[in-house]
């Protein structure tokens, strides 16, 4: 504003003092005839302002019109919106099922910030079990992040020999170890719970569920000596004993048919899981 | 029932809080039910203790049985005991270890009674396959001391082993060799850590501490802008919000959503020269390194130093020195100058 630099020039009240003698100049020039021009002048320009003014509001007028027409014709166009909007929200749902389906392959991942995160599902005779993740960051070197595979399990050399080089075969591997892990437990898990009738004594194990250790009988309320069993599962991605030995501690040790009945648990306890060994001794003890 | 074994389970059962007394008891399962349930609970704890003691000498408790419920005990109380943990490795490309729990246990009690005659060893078996070792010294001449034992928890197939903190550091190699040799490994290391929270020493070595994994299931919260600005009054401007942003996800990306392991301290041991801008300081021209013990404690240490940038006190990123605790598995530093 021009007045606050004037201000300079002696302050407000000279300031007042100048607007003062401006107007008293400025009235002496109306009183001069150069006064009708200026009005005419303004008045042309009034005028025109009003004829704008006009014309501006009756253009608004129009255009808010047409809006309302074109509003009234778009509802059926909104509504082809609507149902283009269901059909694409039903398509994520139907691909976000797909991707949560594929748990059931075994092997999904997800993409995240940093990489990916695999999920291995392991499953046994058509039961589904735990999964464990595994978090990659895609970076050269490849490396894991974080991960929820149990301290027992090779992670450090399966990885230490495939991850950087065939990273399918690092996953392909760890399937492997995990699902035959899960497998093992599975049927120790079994061997507790639904036929601890059997066993005579508690089932040792330990964490990666290859060494087993029990006692059991044929029948559960049978008078007869119980047969000790010793699994080895020295492959870790088997889900059957690599060794088996079954002792008979009862005194008619030598006698044959014990014989062959340890020989025939052993060939059972080698070539079927556990629980279904014992399901057969059940079904065998019920004829 | 011998005098020092009524003494030992007198004193055990009298460290129980009436609280946990029948837990214990019930876990201990020496004492059966209706015998239990005929001593009176409500009376002193002293008396408690004298009918309880009496029970026992009725039913001929053995120093076996009160080394088991000192265990049981210790199990209940684990935090009142220090943890180390110590770390065995194996010759590569070893045979696929076939671990026996009962060998463990009679090869690891053969291993010690070769050495010291002297020792009383006890077992009880925990969840997960682990066991739980207590382990009484004594010398060539005196009998075991029962009021000192050391404690060791072993996971079955694992290269870690945690031992509660030993006065007598002089058995400490003996204890190790057995270990190892029991478990199948070749060579044994004391990590640099150590905390009275053996669950979280646990979850530290065994990486099982982040278990926070995006999955197409859980739908994962998009990137939590500030809560600040989200519910407060728009009138209300927050200042250096891009920065307080910025702090918040490096630490989320430092400490992740997960809780973190607990810890109490965290310890450097400084061994380095004076490094100084200033040229002819009194220091700068040291040529002996510096020797000094910095020690971080807290109740909870690492939730502790994750929220030491949120709060203003600390720039973020934190030095990696106190970022790598979990990583490294090591809360016992030493810096020298390289």
């Amino acid at each position: 504003m021009e007045w606050a630099n004037d201000k300079s020039k002696g302050g407000v009240l000279a300031h007042l003092e100048r607007l003062e003698t401006q107007m008293s100049r400025s009235c002496k020039n109306l009183e001069d005839p150069p006064r009708e021009t200026a009005e005419s002048d303004l008045g042309t320009k009034i005028h025109k302002l009003r004829c704008l003014r006009d014309k501006l509001r009756a253009e608004v007028k129009q255009r808010q019109a047409r809006i309302k027409a074109s509003t009234a014709n778009a509802e059926p166009d909104q509504t082809l919106e609507i149902s283009e909007q269901e059909a694409v929200g039903g398509k994520e749902e139907n691909m976000k099922a797909i991707l949560q389906a594929y748990r059931f392959t075994g092997l999904s991942g997800k993409r995240t910030s940093r990489g990916v995160c695999v999920c291995i599902s392991t499953a046994f005779e058509g039961n589904l079990l735990d999964s464990y993740f595994v978090d990659l960051v895609i970076q050269k070197p490849l490396r894991i992040h974080h991960h929820s595979v149990p301290v027992f399990i090779p992670l450090e050399e399966i990885s230490a020999k495939y991850l950087q080089t065939n990273i399918q075969h690092f996953l392909f591997c760890l399937c492997e170890y995990l699902n035959a892990y899960a497998g093992r437990k599975y049927q120790a898990d079994q061997l507790q719970r639904d036929f601890a009738a059997f066993l005579a004594g508690p089932l040792q194990r330990n964490s990666l569920c290859n060494l087993l250790s029990f006692t059991y009988k044929v029948e559960p309320q049978g008078r007869s000596f119980p047969f000790c069993a010793r699994l080895l599962y020295k492959d870790l991605t088997t889900t059957l004993p690599t060794d088996v030995t079954i002792t008979y501690q009862g005194t008619d040790a030598s006698s044959t048919s014990w014989e062959e009945q340890r020989a025939s648990h052993e060939n059972l306890f080698f070539t079927k899981p556990l629980h279904q060994v014992f399901t057969s001794f059940a079904r065998n003890g019920e004829r | 029932m011998d005098e020092t074994v009524a003494e030992f389970i007198k004193r055990t059962i009298l460290k129980i809080p009436m609280t946990e007394m029948m837990t214990i008891l019930k876990a201990w399962d020496f004492l059966p039910e209706n015998q239990l349930q005929t001593v009176n609970f409500r009376q002193r704890k002293e008396s408690l203790v004298q009918d309880l003691v009496l029970l026992c000498e009725s039913k001929r408790a053995s120093l076996r049985d009160a080394a088991l419920l000192d265990i049981i005990y210790t199990q209940f109380h684990r935090h009142q005991k220090v943890w180390d943990v110590f770390q065995m490795s194996k010759e590569p490309g070893e045979d696929v270890d076939l671990f026996d729990m009962e060998r463990f246990k009679s090869s690891f009690e053969k291993i010690l009674r070769r050495a010291l005659k002297n020792v009383t060893v006890s077992f009880r078996d925990a969840e997960e396959n682990a066991v739980w070792i207590r382990i009484a010294w004594g010398t060539q001449y005196r009998k075991p001391n029962q009021y000192k034992p050391v404690y060791v928890v072993y996971y079955s197939q694992t290269p870690y082993a945690f031992t509660s903190f030993c006065h007598l550091k002089s058995n400490t190699p003996l204890l190790s060799q057995a270990l190892t040799v029991a478990s199948n490994h070749h060579k044994i290391v004391k990590m640099d850590l150590r905390s009275r929270y053996l669950d979280s020493l646990k979850a530290i070595v065994f990486k099982q501490y982040n278990q926070k994994f995006e999955t197409h299931n859980s739908t994962m919260p998009l990137q939590e802008t500030l809560e600040l600005d989200m519910h407060m009054d728009s009138r209300i401007i927050h200042e250096n919000r891009i920065e307080k942003e910025r702090v918040q996800r490096v630490t989320q990306e430092t400490f992740g959503d997960y809780p973190q392991p607990r810890l109490e301290f965290a310890q450097y041991k400084l061994e380095t020269k004076f490094k100084s801008d200033f040229h002819g300081g009194i220091l700068a021209e040291r040529k002996e390194p510096l020797r000094c013990l910095i020690k971080f404690s807290s109740p909870h240490l690492l939730e502790a130093l994750k929220s030491l940038a949120p709060a203003g006190i600390a720039d973020a990123p934190l030095s990696p020195l106190l970022t790598c605790i979990p990583n490294k598995g090591m809360n016992y530093f030493k810096i020298r100058d390289k």
